[in-house]
């Protein structure tokens, strides 16, 4: 949905509003998606669609409603029933008013090409990575997809705009697209996975070469017992195990509470003093929304620098707590999580080249990704998961062989003070990071594969 | 709707389809929490739309929109043929698809009390409620409380002449009491970890007897704190059936997804240690493990008339006396087992996903114990309730699952409380060391309602039915 029709959209959500203050958002996006196994196309899928979503204020009441319907009449029929949830509430003492106006940093990351990417397209690069596969006597799965607004993985809705009865509009269109392969051997995987906001940065056959050299080099695993072993983690593994981090513990209302590993220690070193990571939506690789669920603009945000914790990222709520401002991170209001970090960077001031790693390795494993990864402990950051399509043993600098899949329980907390060198920062997901190399990483159980 | 659904699937066949099936999807929704003696969340939310899925050259193509005018329709239909055939560019063989009768059917969700007519303010009452009596606790930091209702109507119609009108209702809640310490954060929730949820009207709610157990519930979130850690070694575990929901859907349900062990999932979900060869050889448990897929379950929430390609819902088993014996299935799959027509376990996350194999209702068949005399039976156990954390590996092999309390049990005696429990252990060795299930009044079909799968990424929900179970000589305590 273009910016005038979303803003006229919203205008007339607003103009329809009998409520003390109200405010909306309008989410939603076109999605496509290729999906590929066993060498051939299985699943081939479009969705366009856009929810209203609209919040109703009176004094300290608010309810809000949500629909996908855009008549005149159902635009008003959602205002009025945000209407009646609000009045039907009890009083939340501490509601803020609807927020200003607010000034926003415009984030370009809209590309033609991505938001009008064909199902033929994707084909074509599709056809061209399994071709690859079948010469190597492997089997392909994986997706390309491409598309342009704010539907999530999952179909979730985030805001395209956001409007209030103050005044306050925000637009952002962004594109996105992402390509991921698994190459399957007798009795081995491989796997890479890149995404962007523009479908052309996406290098499909080096993608898909990465793939199979991985499939191929893991082939005829060697068991290997479990352990503590120093671990080669690629970014995307690195990525998953930060990415849960943020989700655990880098939300003020989390540290409000004493629920995450920061309670109580904003200011001290608890990581190694290589450390420094940040909540940064304007990262170039990312190119996120510039505001948040209430239309606050979104800041650059120190989670840890030189391995000593800043602090956590904030909403209204959690920072008028604390006298404090919004970073910018707030979830639709009213919520019971508090404000989330979904935009993990690390820098690495003198990152080497990823080779490097290895290279400097006596021994270690390299890890490719990893999988299921979960919560076992929240305080200590305890995480258990499996490695998945590429796990190798790395002696002298070289990759030996591969070997079967682990399973870890390790605390992130503790990992971030035993790396040793980190490489350069890449996307992966929605996240920005190394590869690290790391002592004594916990391996609990191994597998059968 | 039922014009606009039939010129779905006429203009895809007038353009090129070989068959086309559409579903016109309209769900209405409410979740309510409480957090803490105030409105933490409330969502009401009505979404309309459909989606067309057509076979044309061959190959699968789908699309769909949330606009259902004519011209909508016409065009969605027209752009599911047009990316059929750029998936027919790669094909090994045609689409072929199971034979299904014709069905001209409408079915309903029974349920008593339409949850869509209690007034808000009575459901926030019994919520606020159960919020006070939780926080009445000394000690407890955060009370959470939670209520959410669904309804899905449906009208699928395909160009084999089906046309199935259905109407799905589920409902349930919970609440959470959680305690926080020095370096430690403890939490018990009820029923489950996720609340509880089946397919019916509010009277589930009523049922529940929230208020009941809201002060133990919380007591127990307290005392954990001060609990001594599940100690690391070899033990007997007994799980209750609200844990064993979990480890049934991640080391058999999900396994038996036939679509997955064909390797559709492997760059996501991941694929299956229940491999063709296996089928009907596998002695996946013990004699004590027989389990039942039922998509005709009396309030489970995978119970449906039809599933989303028009296949009537069905019962059998996937596991008898430990022998692995069934899949679950699609049209698409179901001559690869052997099987002349599909299980019908085929459902989408609303009109704009296509359908996938899912788990339908998935249950451990009830055994002759009761809990008390399982107890008395062991030795030197650990008796572990409510799911708190999960991992398995994406073969299905490896899984470690934490839960949220458990007890000590010592030459058949209840004894100390203990935290952090988790356990851990391969899937086949592990249901091959269940050694006693409990009986038919033990037994309660535990909802999940977020299983995620696909990409795009689709949550589905269903029912495990499960009593509490002994399993010997487990790894206990296996965090570092």
């Amino acid at each position: 949905m273009e910016r005038a029709r979303a803003e006229s959209t919203l205008k007339k959500a607003l103009s329809f509003s009998k409520a003390d203050e109200m405010e909306a958002f309008i989410g939603g996006g076109s999605y496509s998606l290729t999906r590929f196994a066993n060498n051939i196309i299985h699943q081939n899928v479009n969705e366009q669609r856009y929810q209203l979503s609209v919040r109703s204020v009176f004094g300290k009441k608010t309810g809000r409603a949500v629909t996908n319907k855009f008549g005149d009449s159902d635009i008003e029929s959602v205002v009025r029933t945000s209407e009646t949830v609000a009045r039907a509430q009890p009083e939340i003492s501490e509601l803020l008013p609807v927020p200003e106006p607010q000034l926003y940093t415009n984030v370009e990351a809209f590309d033609a090409e991505t938001a009008s990417f064909s199902p033929e397209a994707r084909a074509d690069a599709v056809t061209k990575a399994v071709a690859l596969c079948k010469k190597n006597g492997l089997e392909a799965a994986g997706y390309f997809s491409s598309g342009f607004g704010s539907l999530g993985a999952y179909g979730e809705v985030a805001p395209l705009a956001v409007a209030n009865s103050r005044g306050l509009f925000a637009y952002h269109c962004g594109t996105d697209a992402s390509f991921s392969i698994t190459t399957i051997g007798g009795d081995s995987s491989g796997w890479s996975e890149a995404s962007s906001w523009r479908v052309s940065d996406i290098d499909v056959p080096k993608l898909a070469s990465a793939a199979v050299e991985k499939a191929k080099l893991s082939s005829k695993p060697k068991p290997l017992e479990p352990g503590k072993y120093t671990v080669i983690l690629e970014p995307a593994a690195v990525a998953e195990l930060l990415a849960d981090m943020a989700w655990v513990g880098f939300g003020a209302l989390q540290v409000q509470e004493g629920r995450s590993f920061m309670s109580g220690k904003i200011g001290e070193r608890v990581f190694g003093p290589e450390m420094d990571i940040y909540d940064d939506v304007y990262h170039d690789l990312l190119r996120g929304r510039p505001f948040d669920c209430e239309g606050m603009p979104v800041r650059r945000v120190p989670i840890a620098e030189k391995g000593i914790l800043r602090g956590p990222v904030h909403d209204r709520a959690t920072a008028a707590k604390e006298g404090g401002h919004s970073t910018g991170h707030g979830l639709p209001v009213p919520n019971t999580l508090g404000p989330q970090s979904a935009s993990v960077v690390v820098e690495v001031a003198n990152g080497v080249p990823f080779e490097d790693l290895v290279k400097g390795t006596e021994k270690g494993i390299l890890v490719t990704r990893f999988w299921y990864v979960n919560v076992v402990d929240p305080m200590k950051v305890i995480l258990t998961g499996m490695t998945r399509d590429g796990t190798f043993l790395v002696e002298n600098g070289k990759v030996r062989s591969g070997i079967r899949n682990f399973r870890f329980n390790e605390s992130v907390v503790e990992l971030l003070n035993k790396i040793e060198v980190m490489s350069v920062p890449v996307r992966s997901g929605r996240c920005v990071v190394p590869a690290m190399v790391a002592r004594e990483f916990n391996f609990s159980s191994g597998t059968e594969f | 709707m039922k014009d606009l659904a039939l010129l779905a699937v006429d203009t895809a066949k007038a353009r090129g389809a070989t068959y086309a099936d559409v579903r016109v999807v309209e769900t209405k929704l409410e979740n309510i929490g409480t957090k803490n003696g105030k409105v933490g969340s409330y969502e009401t939310q009505d979404d309309v739309g459909f989606g067309v899925r057509v076979v044309a050259g061959g190959s699968w193509g789908f699309a769909s929109s949330d606009d259902l005018s004519r011209k909508s329709v016409e065009t969605t239909a027209g752009m599911a043929v047009e990316t059929a055939l750029a998936s027919s560019k790669l094909k090994e063989k045609e689409i072929l698809l199971a034979p299904v009768d014709a069905h001209v059917a409408r079915w309903s969700t029974p349920y008593k009390i339409d949850p869509f007519t209690v007034p808000l303010e009575e459901k926030l009452s019994l919520l606020f409620k159960v919020d006070e009596t939780l926080r009445k606790v000394k000690g407890l930091a955060i009370a959470e409380c939670s209520m959410g209702f669904a309804r899905e109507k449906q009208l699928f119609a395909s160009t084999e002449g089906s046309l199935i009108e259905q109407e799905l209702l589920d409902s349930g809640a919970g609440m959470v009491a959680i305690a926080v310490g020095e370096g430690d954060v403890q939490r018990r929730s009820f029923p489950s970890s996720e609340g509880h949820f089946a397919s019916g009207g509010y009277e589930i709610v009523k049922r529940l007897n929230l208020l009941e157990n809201a002060e133990r519930t919380a007591e127990e979130a307290v005392a954990l704190l001060s609990a001594d850690e599940c100690p690391p070694g070899k033990k007997d575990v007994i799980l209750d059936g609200g844990q064993l929901c979990l480890q049934i859907h991640e080391s058999i349900g999900h396994p038996s997804e036939l679509d997955r062990v064909l390797g559709t999932e492997a760059n996501y979900a991941g694929t299956s240690y229940l491999k063709l060869q296996e089928y009907g050889k596998l002695q996946l448990g013990s004699e004590f493990v027989t389990i039942v897929a039922d998509s005709t379950l009396p309030g489970g929430l995978a119970t449906v008339g039809f599933d989303d390609e028009g296949v009537p819902a069905q019962k059998w088993n996937l596991v008898q006396d430990g022998l692995f014996v069934g899949y679950l299935t699609s049209r698409e799959v179901a001559d690869v087992c052997g099987d002349t027509s599909s299980r019908g376990c085929m459902r989408a996350d609303g009109w704009n996903r296509i359908p996938l194999v899912r788990m339908t209702n998935i249950g451990l068949a009830p055994g002759t114990w009761t809990l008390e005399d399982l107890i008395a039976d062991t030795e030197d156990g650990i008796f572990m309730l409510t799911n708190r954390s999960w991992s398995i590996d994406q073969m299905r092999y490896n899984f470690q699952f934490s839960t949220e309390i458990a007890w000590e049990i010592k030459n058949g005696k209840k004894g100390r409380m203990l935290k952090n429990p988790n356990y851990q252990g391969i899937s086949t060795q592990f249901w091959k060391s269940c050694d006693a299930v409990c009986s038919e009044p033990h037994w309660i079909p535990w909802g999940i309602i977020n299983c995620g799968k696909g990409q795009p990424g689709q949550i589905a929900k269903m029912s495990h039915g499960a009593a509490p179970a002994r399993f010997r000589q487990v790894n206990v305590g296996v965090t570092k």
